[in-house]
Formats: C-alpha cells, structure tokens, sequence
C-alpha cells in the first residue's frame, strides 16, 4: 500500500541537497582558528594573545603546574577550571575590536592576560 | 591570598546561601520543616568532592568541553527542579486553603524533595570548585594557613548573607511574604538557565550572539554590587542576546509553573473525596 505524504515527492531531494549543502559550507567554516596557551608557574604563556575581529577561536589550554587554576574573564565571560597537569578547550569570541583581559582566579596577582582583537 | 581567598569563596558560596534561605523561608513559612536542608548540605558536599576529584576525567569528555557540558545539564536540571517546587508549593498551598487545613501532603514532600536536590546540584557545582582551589594549595605550606583563614571568612560572610536574606523574606509585610521568595526563585530559575547557556556557548554548543548591552561603566561585574546582584538575580554586565533571552524563558517557564500551580483544579482526587461538588 502506498503511504500518502503531505509533502511533494521533491522534497527530499531539496533536504537533502540542502543538508549536505550546509555540511559541506560548515566544513569549509569550521577551520576554527587554535591557539595555546600554556600556564607555568602561574602565569599565562603567551600573557598577550592576538586574534582577528569577529572570528571564533578555539583556546587551547596546557596547564603544565600540579596546582589547578581557574580560566577567568568578565570582558568574555568566560569561566572554566583546569586541573594541574591537564588541558582543556575554551571557545571564545567572535569579538569587537578591542582588549579584553583575562587572569587565573586560583592565582589572580600573577596569572594575568589579555586577549587583543584586531 | 588572604583576600584572594576571601573573594572566591565567598563569590562560590554566595549563589548557593541564597538559593538555601529563599527554600528555607518557604518550608519555614508553611511547614516549619528544615530538617531536608542538613540531607541536602551532606549530599552537596560528598556530590561536590566527588565531581572535584572526577574533574580531570569530566574535563576530557566531548573533545574537553566535559565540564561545561555536565555544568549546563546541573543548572538545566535546577532550573526546572525550581519549577517544579513553585507549582508544587502552591498547589500544596490551595489544597490547604481548601481544606481549611495546614496538613502535609504529597505536595509538600513534593517541593522538599526538589528543594533539596536543588541545593544539593547548587552545592555540587559551586563547592567543586572550592575544593579544587583548597587542594592547589595543601602541598603548600606558606599559604595553606592564609588560605584556610580567608576561606572561612569568605564561607562566613556568605553564610552572613544567606541569614540576612532569611530573616529579611521572613519579616516581608504579609501581602509581599508569599510573593517575595516565589518572584526571588523565578529570577533564580531563569538565572541558571541563562548560565547553562552560556556554558553550551563557551563549549561551541550553542551560536555565539551578539551583545545586548554594556553596563560594565555603571556596575562592573568584580564589583560588591555587581557579585551580589550577579548571585541574587543573574546580573551580567556583557550580556549576549542568547543569554538574556535564555533568562527571559527560564523566568516565564517559573511563572507558567506558579499559574498552573495555582489554577483551580476540579480533578484532583484528594479535592473531589471530600470536595465532591
């Protein structure tokens, strides 16, 4: 027995089309920009990070001491822990141009930093 | 590392007291029950030192963006467990009303049990943290004394904080008793659902949007003001539009709970036994 649909017979080809249209586009935007970003001793390597305006970029953060730390940013509002000797993934922007810093909570006087849009 | 220990504890401890006192001032209002805040204390506690010490694990999963992923599940779960006690509270409240009684149904362990597993999830996710500050500085002994000094002060002016606002619902002028903490959770729930997605955004989860508004120059975040207006009621400076509009639904889903809640209804059981008209 043939089922009626209520949609036209055209239809998925259109989605699929569409569907793989869009996976394709994805996979051409999706080179998310990578930049890491080591935390020694308290303190963030590299303590400036440039990036391009309005474009998303993936932190990629190594923390090389024992003691945990807390990625902190109220211009980003950004906020994650990260273990001692681990690493961890934080996504940022797209962003305005501007400055925008960031410091480790669990060690504020000395993990200090700034993101620059430019 | 005084003060810095102060600050963080107090800024992880503060979002958690408050969310206790509203919970409290209600059982306490209505049933004078307390007993279920010690249960969600203990089950906060071993929760948060358990998912501190899974942290390096949890941190790994979906491509490292773990934490973020199980922080936004947390604050979705409480969002809707703060629902649930609204609707369950003032269901609870007409029956009685009804009933011309102040007796303990199922409504009322109801709203108990998730004020307790509220806290309990609050607890978990704020306290991880905390102990994973401690434990950076166990193996150090020129801070541990400062540390452990400035952390009790920061859990003590919390604490402070979480009694202030206790007594303060408490002594509400009568027409403002019930509606102060019902309004203060709303805000809570659309809170912590503005905070999960946020926490999606930052794990790459959910789109980046543009900013709403900056009022960085009239209350910064780090400020006194802006912590305690951050903890009472989501205050952020830098707002994305996802985020506000998150807020937005998380607040109306409460309100819709509170009318459903309160909406006569003819089918419940209890009601129609010895209500039978």
């Amino acid at each position: 027995m043939r089922i009626k649909t209520s949609y036209p017979s055209w239809f998925h080809k259109v989605l699929t089309t569409s569907l793989l249209t869009g996976l394709y586009c994805q996979s051409l935007f999706a080179a998310t920009p990578v930049i890491e970003l080591n935390i020694k001793d308290h303190l963030f390597y590299p303590a400036e990070i440039v990036i391009p305006v309005d474009t998303k970029v993936k932190l990629l953060i190594n923390n090389l001491d024992a003691t945990p730390e807390e990625f902190e940013s109220y211009e980003m509002n950004r906020e994650k822990v990260i273990s001692g000797n681990s690493k961890t993934v934080i996504f940022i922007g797209p962003l305005g141009a501007g400055e925008y810093p960031f410091f480790g909570e669990f060690n504020p006087r000395t993990a200090q930093g700034k993101v620059l849009v430019k | 590392m005084l003060l810095n220990s102060v600050i963080l504890v107090l800024q992880e401890t503060l979002e958690a007291t408050l969310l206790i006192s509203v919970l409290l001032t209600i059982s306490h209002l209505h049933w004078q029950k307390h007993a279920w805040v010690i249960y969600a204390l203990v089950g906060g506690l071993a929760l948060s030192v358990l998912y501190a010490r899974q942290m390096v694990n949890i941190s790994e999963w979906f491509d490292y963006v773990g934490q973020e992923i199980v922080n936004a599940l947390l604050q979705i779960i409480i969002t809707l467990l703060i629902c649930f006690s609204i609707w369950a509270f003032l269901k609870n409240r007409r029956m009685n009303f009804i009933l011309k009684s102040s007796i303990n149904n199922y409504y009322t362990r109801a709203f108990i049990y998730c004020a307790a597993i509220t806290v309990a999830l609050s607890i978990m996710r704020e306290g991880s943290e905390i102990f994973l500050y401690l434990s950076g500085f166990f193996h150090q002994d020129e801070y541990i004394q400062s540390v452990m000094i400035g952390s009790l002060v920061g859990f003590g002016i919390g604490i402070s904080m979480g009694v202030l606002l206790f007594y303060g619902l408490l002594f509400l002028p009568t027409k403002w008793r019930l509606r102060g903490p019902l309004i203060l959770l709303a805000l809570f729930a659309g809170n912590m659902l503005s905070q999960a997605t946020l926490q999606l955004n930052q794990a790459d989860w959910a789109p980046s949007t543009p900013m709403l508004w900056d009022s960085s120059a009239w209350i910064p975040e780090n400020s006194i003001a802006g912590q305690l207006l951050y903890a009472l009621i989501g205050y952020e400076a830098t707002p994305s539009a996802l985020q506000v509009f998150s807020y937005i639904f998380g607040v109306t889903l409460a309100l819709i709970f509170a009318v459903v809640g309160n909406k006569p209804s003819d089918k419940d059981p209890e009601l129609l036994q010895i209500n039978p008209e």
